[in-house]
């Protein structure tokens, strides 16, 4: 279930969209931002408030990159694996990154706190290699600065988004 | 009407046919899948590739997303053209499987026949095979992801032209699912048309899964007896089981689709207990015993009680040639009653229905498809007659305001309530039509359609409502709650009817037949068995009044399947196989009459009916209006 | 050198409303409103000889041109901010710095078109362009430059934005109406055409950022001057080129348009990077056929970088050194556009991913002789896609096989790539 305000919000935007399903992206986004995930709960949540099936809304929550449809951790680390970044030394980092968190590209540490996932072009080619950390964007993310910014985000502190 | 030439042959296509189509009108099929006439173009497969060599738009085309035009030369051999198309098939059979001998559409498969046509043949990908899981969609559609070619038909037709709102195009790239957004049946009452819309072994229709091969099946164009529209279909059987029903293309009536209420129920043909055998008292017997018996009790009951206390009893649900074998029956032995209609208030307004109609005013179903304006009276469509709310939603997705008077459930289109006819803006549509339950005929519908040029179009109950109005006007039938109410009814001898009224305890059944274990059978004193609809040829008059002919698909008997295999084969020497002595009711009837001393009918279409001997099963149909 | 989008004093921060004001800003929408009809303005833009600056390069003014005044209900105009190329980066950079010129732009288009309602379509990931925007919308409804009756013209104008949630395939503009519809961003059959009928059916252009922003000054100063700016005479005002790979200074730079690309990289590029030699670049974003060497001296303008085999497309510049496998490039980007697919046409949703399997396998040293031929065809046949993502994907993929053949091969007859470890 979600909060009063947060369900009242959403109507809101769905009642200002020109049609309901204008809206639909910014009722999943924000219901990921709360569930962490878009869960199963959400996607019949967004249903009801945009007034479509559950089917109409997975359709369009599995198109986009950046709706997860599965749990990830409590931060996500998106890693950009195209061309600018590539060229710049994109693939190590991201070797360098399963390395000092212990997973996989496209699963989560043992202690939930974070996803590793590769992702398409971040429009961050002129500070490559980029992150996407949240909503925040990290360029020239040496193996160094990597770990310095894990531990920040384990001790869950703000990280500095430049370089 | 734009001259093109395609392969050095000059056509000439109606205005807004692509070229693909116009290939197609002189023989030539160019390979295609996501392109399908009903759903319109789509570009997705990228099969239909042609080569334009001059006019209006030149080089490599896809023939589904060019409208025809003056002056287009086309090549559907160019190399060029060849190589795409062989591309396209290389494309989709990376992933598709070779499961073909298991997979239920091997033979009746567009992309069996569209890999050998495309030319592609030996595989250069040495990757995986990309796989899915599949999902439960319910007991009548088996759900086969990875023969998945992608070409998108399925979520079209289901969402964009049958409004479904469960079914749908998950993920994206290489990674798109068509499915639910969970396990569960599919809703759409058209979700069967999946079935015959995947060009591949999507989609296969669960109640007949791995039972027959396309080349092994037995069937014949037919008519759907399910409601009074008429919607053409192929029957398809095998081993004396009707295994599955395909839509079958009528432009006028149904257009490529049907209700899944057409198509999967099957238990009355199959089913084993059905009457199969003569029988008198309870015993059963053989047809000449059966009919001597007949003869017998009928003199005996004639000279008892006259022949003004019988009474014929025909049936909407029975062909035209035995409602009207069962009036010349009627005739012969000049009895008091022939009764079509159970009801009198039903009767009345059928027969005021199909009175009003004329060969300017009846809807067809694509009347309504292409209508400007649709009003509805008093029908739940999505209930009684399936395939004219989808009409409906046609009409209603190319901009036409629909109107309801009264109840309307189906939530495929948008519609205005409102509480009379004379809220509805008849007068500014062009093509408008009225659509209108049986239970709410009235000479206020009549004159309204009349005023303003409407279409109409009635919802009859039965398959052959029409015929039965037609021929109750002819021979002055009496509904039969009338011919009760009279008191002067003894007795009467019924040919497939389905009594809505409780008979009187004192009324005898002197003989019932029917294909189905209905409740008048078990009180008839002779039984005869006759034949379902596709163990015959017969004719139906739909509700727009449009003669149309069903042939036989399967010789009857009881189903190999679920013989008792101590049964089968069977030890006793017959002519025909066990649980096949069943007859056409119009035979029977003519058997009857036969026996009672008049001369051997040999078809039962007569006088004014003659015409419709030569009804073309694969035609439009005729209009009897 | 004139710049009319970036200001060097601000790099890294944000204008604010009234910095902008300060600067002349809006002060072209006071003289569109107080004195030009709306067909001046499509004039002026037609004059100037704007081309879009999204990676098509289609003329502004004449895609404007195709939209019909008199059909009944809305009209809109949508920017498109879903600056997803690889190697482009110039519209956040922008927008991050200079939001209000993007505001002025629109309201001057929606006013020339007779829009009503706007919106801007920002891609995932542009936060902060999102928030700057949505400020600047604030502050320009404050001021009267948004919202109903703007300087008592009569014309009114909403503007709205819409964020995405990521894909590639949103800024294609068929794509990215189904997107702002909240329809899958599938892309739309074309005829009709967005101009005629686009988001909800009715008459809409689609503009990128820099397009858009480019409009004040061409209203300000005049097409002629505006298109004086370029560095060559059939040039036509500035471009934001955006530089990532292996040259010293990976940045932004708004430069003349047709400046040479041996220019750009030896001037504001600082040069290679210390090490790097130049081996290959991509000109104009991931879509785009490689530029060697012998392209130095190519004016980066649409006509001249279309003569040399390639697309100034977005103005993305990627350089590679010597060190770069161009195998292992082209399978980068290859993989990008078979994930980016939208899986809506067989050419692009089973012919992207063909090809990753092939260049895959001859980047490991397992292709075969007849390798090169699947590249070919398919570099052919995804022509034949539905919409531009497919043939954009085959540029990198034909400058490959036209350019660097040699190396192609030899990683087939050595049976590994020559680049490795």
């Amino acid at each position: 279930m979600i909060p009063e305000q947060l369900a009242y919000d959403l109507q809101q935007r769905v009642k200002d969209a020109v049609t309901h399903r204008e809206a639909a992206i910014d009722v999943l986004k924000e219901l990921q931002r709360h569930y962490g995930w878009l869960t199963d709960e959400a996607l019949a949540e967004a249903a009801q408030l945009l007034g479509l099936s559950t089917l109409q809304v997975e359709e369009l929550a599995t198109f986009y990159e950046m709706i997860y449809r599965r749990p990830v951790g409590r931060t996500v680390i998106h890693a950009c694996d195209s061309i600018s970044c590539w060229s710049m030394g994109g693939e190590p980092l991201l070797r360098h990154l399963e390395k000092i968190l212990e997973v996989e590209t496209g699963s989560t540490t043992a202690d939930n706190a974070i996803t590793l996932l590769p992702c398409s072009c971040l429009g961050n080619c002129g500070d490559a290699p980029a992150l996407m950390i949240g909503e925040h964007l990290y360029g020239r993310v040496t193996p160094e600065r990597a770990v310095a910014i894990i531990e920040q985000l384990r001790l869950g502190m703000p990280t500095k988004t430049t370089s | 009407m734009p001259k093109l030439i395609i392969d050095n042959i000059p056509v000439e296509v109606p205005e807004g046919t692509n070229v693909l189509e116009a290939a197609r009108s002189i023989g030539i099929v160019i390979p295609h899948f996501c392109w399908h006439p009903a759903l319109g173009r789509a570009g997705a497969c990228r099969a239909c590739a042609v080569k334009m060599l001059d006019g209006p738009v030149k080089g490599l085309q896809m023939s589904c997303m060019l409208p025809a035009q003056d002056g287009m030369v086309v090549s559907t051999t160019d190399a060029e053209a060849m190589a795409m198309r062989r591309s396209v098939i290389e494309w989709l059979m990376i992933n598709h499987p070779h499961d073909c001998p298991v997979c239920d559409e091997g033979g009746e498969c567009q992309l069996q026949d569209f890999t050998i046509a495309g030319g592609h043949g030996i595989r250069r990908y040495d990757g995986r095979k990309r796989t899915y899981n599949n999902q439960y969609l319910g007991e009548f559609i088996a759900h086969e992801m990875n023969r998945c070619i992608q070409c998108y038909r399925c979520v079209r037709f289901y969402q964009e032209y049958a409004g479904g709102t469960d079914f749908g195009v998950m993920g994206r790239a290489a990674m798109v699912y068509f499915g639910r957004q969970s396990d569960g049946p599919l809703e759409s009452p058209f979700s069967g048309n999946l079935v015959d819309i995947c060009p591949t072994g999507v989609f296969t229709d669960k109640t007949a899964r791995f039972r027959a091969r396309y080349w092994d099946y037995d069937m014949a164009p037919s008519i759907c007896p399910h409601c009074s529209l008429g919607c053409n279909i192929t029957p398809v059987a095998r081993y004396r089981e009707l295994l599955k029903v395909v839509a079958r293309r009528n432009d006028r009536v149904n257009g490529w689709f049907i209700c899944d209420r057409g198509r999967f129920p099957k238990a009355n043909v199959n089913a084993l207990d059905r009457p199969r055998q003569p029988l008198v008292d309870g015993k059963a017997t053989s047809w000449d015993e059966a009919l001597d018996a007949l003869r017998e009790r009928l003199n005996g009951f004639l000279e008892l009680n006259g022949t003004q206390s019988l009474a014929i009893i025909g049936s909407p649900r029975m062909s035209m040639e035995g409602n009207t074998m069962a009036a010349r029956l009627h005739k012969l032995l000049d009895t008091g009653k022939i009764c079509y209609f159970s009801d009198s208030v039903h009767a009345g307004q059928t027969l005021e229905a199909v009175a009003s109609l004329t060969p300017d005013n009846a809807a067809s179903q694509e009347d309504v498809r292409q209508a400007d304006l649709v009003a509805i009276v008093g029908s739940d469509l999505l209930a009684e007659a399936p395939m004219m709310a989808l009409a409906v939603r046609q009409a209603w997705r190319n901009g036409a305001p629909v109107y309801v008077v009264g109840e309307e459930t189906s939530t495929l289109f948008e519609y205005v309530a409102v509480a009379s006819l004379s809220d509805i803006p008849l007068a500014e549509a062009k093509h408008p039509v009225l659509i209108c339950g049986t239970n709410h005929v009235g000479s206020d519908i009549i004159d309204t359609a009349a005023r303003n040029k409407a279409k109409l179009s009635f919802i009859l109950d039965g398959p052959n409502a029409f015929g039965c109005a037609l021929l109750s006007q002819e021979y002055g039938a009496t509904p039969l709650s009338e011919a009760v109410a009279s008191g002067k009814i003894k007795g009467l001898i019924s040919f497939e009817s389905d009594l809505t009224l409780e008979l009187p305890a004192g009324i005898r059944v002197l003989a019932a037949a029917d294909c189905r274990k209905t409740p008048l059978l078990s009180r008839a004193e002779i039984v005869l068995p006759s034949s379902a609809w596709v163990e015959m040829d017969g004719t139906f008059i739909n509700n727009e009044g449009r003669a149309q002919r069903f042939k036989q698909v399967m010789e009857p008997g009881l189903p190999i399947k679920g013989l008792d295999p101590a049964g089968h084969p069977p030890r006793l020497h017959r002519n025909t196989p066990p649980g096949g002595e069943v007859l056409p009711t119009w035979r029977i009837i003519a058997k009857i009459t036969e026996r009672l001393g008049s001369e051997w009918i040999e078809d039962p279409l007569s006088d004014q009916w003659e015409r419709l001997r030569e009804l073309d099963a694969e035609g439009e149909g005729i209009s009897v209006v | 050198m004139t710049q009319i989008l970036l200001r060097q004093d601000h790099t890294g921060q944000c204008l604010s409303f009234g910095q902008y004001c300060d600067a002349g800003g809006f002060e072209a929408l006071r003289t569109a409103l107080g004195g030009m009809s709306p067909n001046d303005v499509q004039q002026a833009v037609i004059d100037s000889g704007l081309r879009g600056r999204g990676g098509a390069g289609f003329p502004t003014g004449k895609k404007w041109s195709f939209v019909p005044r008199n059909l009944p209900g809305p009209r809109y105009l949508i920017c498109n901010c879903d600056e997803m190329e690889p190697g482009t980066y110039k519209d956040r950079v922008l927008l991050e710095q200079n939001p209000h010129i993007l505001i002025e732009g629109m309201a001057l288009t929606c006013y020339a078109l007779g829009v009503e309602h706007a919106f801007i379509f920002v891609r995932r990931g542009y936060e902060q362009a999102a928030a700057n925007l949505r400020t600047a919308i604030g502050a320009a409804k404050q001021a009267g430059f948004l919202g109903s009756d703007i300087l008592g013209s009569g014309f009114s104008l909403q503007l709205d934005i819409h964020q995405s949630a990521g894909r590639y395939i949103c800024g294609e503009e068929t794509a990215l109406i189904n997107a702002l519809e909240g329809i899958r961003a599938n892309p739309r059959v074309k005829p009709p055409f967005p101009a005629v009928k686009g988001l909800w059916g009715q008459p809409t252009v689609v503009n990128n950022v820099e397009t858009l922003a480019n409009i004040p000054a061409i209203i300000a100063h005049g097409p002629t001057w505006w298109k004086g700016l370029a560095a060559t005479p059939e040039a036509a005002g500035t471009k934001l080129f955006c530089i990532s790979g292996h040259v010293r200074n990976t940045e932004c730079f708004e430069l003349p348009l047709g400046t040479p690309l041996g220019k750009i990289i030896d001037g504001p590029c600082g040069g290679m990077r210390p090490g790097s030699t130049f081996k290959a670049c991509i000109p104009g974003g991931a879509s785009t056929p490689y530029f060697t060497r012998e392209h130095w001296g190519v004016a980066m303008d649409f006509d001249p970088v279309a003569k040399a085999g390639s697309r100034l497309g977005t103005g993305g510049i990627i350089v590679f050194d010597q060190n770069t496998c161009m195998v292992a490039a082209t399978l980068n980007l290859t993989r990008f556009y078979a994930r980016e697919s939208c899986g809506w046409c067989t050419p692009c949703r089973e012919g992207l991913p063909f090809l990753v399997h092939t260049l895959e396998k001859i980047e490991q040293g397992l292709g075969t002789e007849s390798d090169p031929d699947i590249l070919r065809e398919h570099v052919h046949a995804l022509n034949y896609a539905f919409c531009a993502l497919a043939p954009g994907a085959m540029g990198p993929v034909e400058g490959l096989l036209r350019l660097f053949e040699d190396e192609l091969r030899e990683h087939i007859t050595k049976g590994r790539c020559p680049f490795g470890d």
